[in-house]
């Protein structure tokens, strides 16, 4: 077998096994470009412009009256442009862990829901901790070996990169979309993916802590990241200087560069250290340059110094969280993680309509599991929005709510899908239109349901970011529509126009 | 006829192997191994293994479907994995330095 043939094979079966969880990894990493976008517009509290009234000192404050007595740290982040409120996370020393968002202008807890949090969560570890972080990463290594097999079996890639034959036979309009989209997102893609397994290094490789640090992850974390940390000392905390004073000096020997994540460290032990992290939105990579404070007296302890290769580390970690650059940027992401959607979903179906006419097993459990999480995924999204919407800011329970809409949606569709596989394309274009309308019905249900938040109120205000939520959902919703339309239920095979060569045999 | 087919799914699965473990166990051979050899500073050397170490998972992978049977891509992953692990983690004293 040459290598062209087992690198087809290997691009061909190592390709198709992982695509349902790429195609969710990569959508929900599409989404959550605009997650904080997503996260204010799922926050109707937040759709007038209100004054901040609550500072760091207060943000402290309420965790240290709300939170549980045993606190081991305390991660808070003050409100900025695109988020616009307090968030406040801590855990105890027992390892249980808390959050909450605070309402700048009351100081008191927002309404609980998912937010656009929730998609960025589901990208990087599917909602399932430290083994959903290991699935990801593997999935992550499947699609770094499939775009490498993929230009190595790729003859013609520039000639590609000008070919799309949509009214060619089945099989060979799928493959030019695969071709493709592969090849215009192929750096992208590839870039990507490689910052995506780089993010979580130190879990997924810890074979350099281990043979370097003698495997002292204190030691490790503390020397590679250029940070501080002070061992507790087992006495009450004093009093603490003021949050507020401490921010001020930052901003002052950061010649006036915004902060971001505060952590305070073992909060009530005297050993307490304030760190105050630099927020830089026009650079790729954190800069590192964290100030550590002595929570009692304020005095500056430590000025983080990050390692050259620590920086490059972080400079890989910033471009694949894309907070550089503005909209643009984000824009272009998401453009280009459509691109991989398309990638992976256009593989998918040059592997089934090559199999279709030959009633190879797995052709109907592929086309089952196609319809069920390529079109299940958007539709359980739009569901947990409409939910969002629908469940009352008040309700204890509304983020749950949201999350089981979600859940129950996604199952709804993947059974429809699997009941309705040899009538899969009147499935799939009712399954459109369910999704053209879902998203059509948004903009309009939020005129009832967020009064400050709506086109009409928003636009006039110039609020981008909540005009562009419901513009994106207008133009997603009359685009299914327009695909439903076009999908013909009942296709004449065409011909194929020539016989395939002996690359696409192997495929 | 049966004999060859099973023959050649028993070196498929040998070469998916040998492209997820033993493509494993060479990234982590490596990273050990770069970062005890790297010409740099502690941290740096660490960081830089880290950086590098999906490359050489991903080359590993490739190698494991590339090679000419299934034993070759064995002998060549493993023993490397092997040997860049072992000259990592024997030198106690080297591996540790700032």
């Amino acid at each position: 077998m040459s290598l062209r043939q087992s690198m087809a094979g290997l691009h061909t079966w190592g390709g198709l096994l992982p695509s349902w969880l790429l195609y969710v990894i990569i959508f929900t990493g599409t989404v959550a470009c605009f997650d904080k976008e997503l996260e204010r517009w799922m926050r109707p509290a937040l759709h007038d412009d209100s004054s901040a009234q609550l500072t760091a000192e207060g943000a402290r404050n309420w965790v240290m009256a709300n939170a549980d007595k045993d606190l081991h740290a305390i991660w808070m982040r003050g409100p900025n442009e695109r988020e616009p409120f307090w968030a406040v996370h801590w855990m105890t020393n027992a390892g249980e862990q808390g959050k909450a968002m605070l309402d700048p202008a009351t100081g008191a807890p927002l309404a609980e829901t998912l937010g656009g949090q929730f998609f960025f969560t589901l990208h990087y570890n599917l909602h399932a901790d430290t083994l959903g972080m290991y699935v990801v990463g593997l999935a992550g290594m499947f699609m770094l070996v499939a775009l490498v097999s993929g230009v190595i079996i790729h003859r013609r890639i520039f000639k590609d990169f000008f070919t799309l034959r949509p009214r060619a036979n089945g099989q060979r309009a799928w493959l030019d979309a695969h071709n493709l989209f592969g090849v215009v997102g192929f750096p992208f893609h590839l870039l990507l993916a490689y910052t995506g397994v780089v993010v979580f290094v130190a879990s997924y490789m810890p074979a350099g802590g281990q043979v370097a640090y003698g495997n002292d992850q204190e030691a490790y974390f503390t020397e590679v990241t250029g940070s501080y940390h002070r061992e507790e000392v087992g006495r009450p905390a004093p009093p603490a200087v003021s949050l507020d004073g401490l921010l001020r000096d930052a901003q002052a020997r950061w010649t006036g560069a915004q902060p971001g994540w505060i952590v305070i460290e073992h909060p009530l032990d005297a050993s307490a250290v304030v760190a105050i992290r630099r927020a830089d939105a026009s650079r790729i990579g954190d800069l590192g340059g964290t100030l550590s404070y002595d929570a009692a007296t304020g005095e500056l302890l430590h000025v983080q110094e990050q390692p050259p290769f620590y920086r490059a580390y972080s400079w890989m970690v910033g471009l694949h969280m894309a907070q550089f650059g503005g909209t643009l940027v984000r824009a272009l992401y998401l453009m280009l993680g459509l691109a991989g959607c398309a990638m992976v979903v256009a593989g998918t179906r040059v592997w089934l309509r090559k199999r279709e006419a030959r009633a190879v097993p797995g052709v109907a459990l592929v086309r089952a599991l196609d319809g069920a999480v390529y079109l299940g995924l958007p539709v359980a999204s739009l569901a947990l929005l409409w939910a969002n919407r629908l469940l009352p800011a008040e309700l204890p329970w509304r983020a749950s709510g949201e999350g089981w809409t979600f859940v129950i949606a996604w199952l709804a569709v993947a059974l429809w899908s699997a009941l309705a596989r040899h009538h899969w394309r009147l499935a799939l274009r009712s399954q459109l239109v369910l999704i053209g309308l879902l998203a059509l019905g948004l903009p309009l249900l939020s005129l009832l349901a967020a009064p400050n938040g709506h086109l009409l109120a928003a636009l006039p205000r110039g609020d981008w970011g909540l005009v562009g939520v419901d513009l994106a959902l207008l133009a997603i919703g009359l685009i299914a529509l327009i695909q439903a339309w076009r999908l013909n239920p009942d296709p004449v095979a065409r011909p194929a126009r020539r016989a395939p060569g002996r690359l696409e045999e192997a495929l | 006829m049966d004999m060859t087919l099973q023959t050649r799914r028993l070196s498929v699965a040998s070469r998916v192997l040998a492209a997820l473990v033993g493509g494993y166990g060479l990234a982590y051979g490596c990273t050990a191994f770069l970062s005890v050899y790297l010409p740099l500073a502690r941290p740096d050397r660490v960081a830089l293994a880290g950086l590098l170490c999906f490359a050489v998972w991903v080359v590993g992978a490739l190698y494991a479907f590339g090679a000419r049977s299934a034993t070759r891509a064995w002998l060549v992953i493993g023993g490397l994995a092997l040997l860049t692990g072992l000259c990592g983690f024997l030198p106690t004293e080297l591996r540790t330095r700032p």
